[in-house]
């Protein structure tokens, strides 16, 4: 190992390069994987603790009209069973229903959703996207509607708008309700559609008083994406102990779309950089193999005086090893710094569009970087693995030199 | 000094294939080298005496013919037989010293017992006191660079006889030194040969270092022409 290290201090101009072309990768894997990691955790918090929740428990149903989930007409027995679940920390009740929305002029189709106002805070951005009037209260028989809605029902703030709610296994009702406030958000089509009630009013109008269409659930010490399997444990005990006719759901399968972008997004990232990776390898190779070819003579009097092939392939992997784990250290450790700098300077500022937008669903309108240790040590190691497997060949090649032929190199 | 054989080679042929081209670089050479004995090869270049050398020292395997080093035939060993042989029994000089530049004359020493698992501590010392024997201890902590041609061979010297192998092939040992290096080199050769009953064979043009040593083989075309024992 000595002779090793002081071969690629020898030859220090080489191994600088070739350590350079190491760091980057991994400098690259470290803030790419940290970028990546702060918008799962962005997403995942945005998803979770503003639509989904970490879990659902529904009634199990086939799909009925509109889209709208069955209805559950008396939800204790499930509740019994979400409460005695140790891990859910919290839960609250949701009812969501089709609906026509009307002003004077016109009617619009909208999705009523019905909270509890004073737990929406925990699981709803709306009462931090509110640009106009004021949030929802307990009991209320107002409506929190968007910006794109109200303008396209030509209504603003203090007006009444007429919902006309419906599901297939309820009924239908009527009411002329105030719109006490209105909100913004980036998903145009959520503008126009989500229409955010008492969940009162949300029973009374789909004619089914007590009704709700799920449970949204948090479970407790969950952090982010990485925490996703004590959401699944929470989930798999709580369908134990659920009576027949319900499901509990992961916020993956409530909200399969997004989960899906979290799923890939890591090894697309992955994949392309494994290409750099790659190229590391390739400079580490060609470095050896330069090295192997420098020192024929040196490497076979070794071999002469009766050091076995392995030591020299393992001299030569040594070399590999230090290089790549010098260049993998300094890139981890460059690519840590500038995580923890953008973590301590509060996160990288977005565009203003994005900071707005952001902004109305309650996520900081900042890109975070987020990593675990785990993952910059993984990073690093991968490209130590890589120079190793990139030095095969020439350490295989320095180990089968011929004594006698090396010694005829450079006569 | 005793007669047994530590060396044989019988009916020793070799030749060197380039592409269709065949090169006989030996052509029938039976030698017996006895232990302890202080010898050398000698003949024009070209004539066999670094292959022969080559062969002894289990560095390369004979095209027909057999070499028995300490009784162990050497050419029905696999590679790392054949380097655990030379591992153990042969020391190898050369003429351009061929140290390894990253070590320091310590370590250059100390790395054929390194080789050999001896342990940190015991395998110093033991270096230590054969560059002391070889009079270049004081630069043990140099790296080769930084000595003189002669001062490198004799580290060279201590390296290969550091461990105590039976036996020290020398290729042309003084042909990069002046005539008072050489002697001072030839000398010690000597003495360690004496003192420590190391046996030395050396092919050399150097006569230098044909006239001081007991016997010489005369080479050429491959073959041994004459074997003028002194002692």
């Amino acid at each position: 190992m000595k002779a090793a290290f002081r071969h690629l201090v020898r030859s220090r101009r080489r191994s600088i390069l070739a350590a350079m072309a190491v760091v980057v990768p991994v400098w690259l894997l470290v803030l790419m994987l940290a970028m990546i990691g702060g918008m799962e955790q962005g997403l995942f918090a945005s998803l979770t603790e503003y639509e989904t929740g970490h879990l659902q428990v529904r009634a199990v149903g086939e799909g009925l009209a509109g889209g709208a989930l069955p209805l559950i007409l008396d939800p204790t027995p499930l509740l019994a069973a979400v409460e005695a679940g140790e891990a859910i920390a919290w839960y609250t009740l949701r009812l969501e229903a089709p609906a026509l929305a009307a002003s004077a002029d016109r009617s619009l189709g909208v999705l009523v959703q019905g909270v509890r106002p004073e737990e929406a805070a925990r699981i709803s951005p709306l009462p931090g996207a509110v640009y106009e009037g004021r949030y929802l209260e307990a009991d209320d028989d107002g409506v929190i509607v968007g910006e794109a809605l109200l303008r396209s029902l030509g209504l603003s703030v203090g007006e009444r708008v007429t919902l006309m709610g419906a599901h297939p296994r309820g009924g239908s009702g009527v009411t002329r309700a105030t719109v006490v406030g209105a909100y913004r958000a980036p998903d145009p089509a959520l503008e126009r559609t989500l229409v955010q009630v008492d969940l009162g009013l949300a029973q009374r109008l789909v004619r089914t008083p007590g009704a709700i269409t799920a449970v949204a659930g948090y479970v407790g010490d969950v952090d982010g994406p990485g925490d996703d399997w004590r959401i699944s444990a929470a989930v798999a005990a709580l369908q134990e102990a659920l009576p027949p006719g319900y499901e509990a759901l992961t916020w993956r399968e409530v909200a399969p779309e997004s989960a899906v972008l979290l799923r890939f997004m890591r090894p697309l990232v992955i994949g392309f950089m494994a290409a750099f990776f790659v190229l590391g390898g390739l400079v580490v190779l060609n470095t050896l193999s330069l090295s192997v070819l420098e020192r024929t003579r040196e490497l076979g009097i070794i071999r002469a005086v009766g050091a076995p092939r392995s030591w020299v392939m393992g001299h030569v992997l040594w070399e590999a090893g230090l290089l790549s784990l010098c260049g993998a250290t300094v890139g981890a450790a460059l690519g840590t710094g500038l995580v923890l700098g953008v973590q301590a300077a509060g996160g990288l500022p977005l565009p203003g569009a994005y900071q707005e937008g952001l902004a109305a669903f309650g996520v900081e309108p900042v890109l975070s970087l987020r990593i675990t240790p785990l993952e910059v040590a993984l990073s690093a190691m991968a490209m130590v693995a890589v120079g190793l497997v990139a030095a095969w060949y020439p350490a295989r090649r320095a180990a089968r030199l011929d004594p006698v032929e090396t010694m005829r190199y450079d006569e | 000094m005793t007669s047994e054989v530590l060396i044989r080679a019988s009916g020793l042929h070799k030749v060197y294939k380039t592409g269709q081209v065949e090169t006989p670089a030996l052509n029938g050479v039976d030698l017996e080298v006895p232990r302890g004995e202080f010898g050398g090869m000698a003949g024009p270049s070209g004539s066999g005496k670094s292959t022969l050398l080559h062969l002894l020292g289990a560095l390369d395997k004979p095209t027909a013919g057999e070499v028995f080093l300490e009784g162990t035939a050497v050419s029905g060993q696999s590679e790392a037989a054949l380097s655990s042989l030379r591992l153990h029994k042969v020391g190898f000089v050369f003429q351009a010293y061929n140290l390894i530049p990253v070590l320091t004359v310590l370590e250059n020493t100390a790395f054929v017992l390194e080789l050999q698992g001896v342990p940190p501590r015991k395998r110093e010392n033991q270096a230590l006191e054969i560059l002391e024997e070889l009079g270049v201890a004081q630069y043990k902590d140099q790296f080769p660079n930084r000595l003189s041609g002669g001062e490198q061979q004799r580290v060279a010297v201590a390296r290969a006889v550091a461990s105590g192998p039976s036996i020290v092939l020398a290729d042309e040992p003084t042909a990069n030194l002046d005539t008072k290096t050489s002697l001072d080199l030839i000398d010690l050769m000597r003495r360690l040969n004496q003192d420590h009953h190391t046996t030395f064979l050396f092919a050399t043009h150097d006569t230098r270092l044909l006239d001081r040593v007991d016997r010489v083989v005369y080479m050429e075309d491959g073959k041994i022409t004459r074997d003028d024992r002194r002692s």
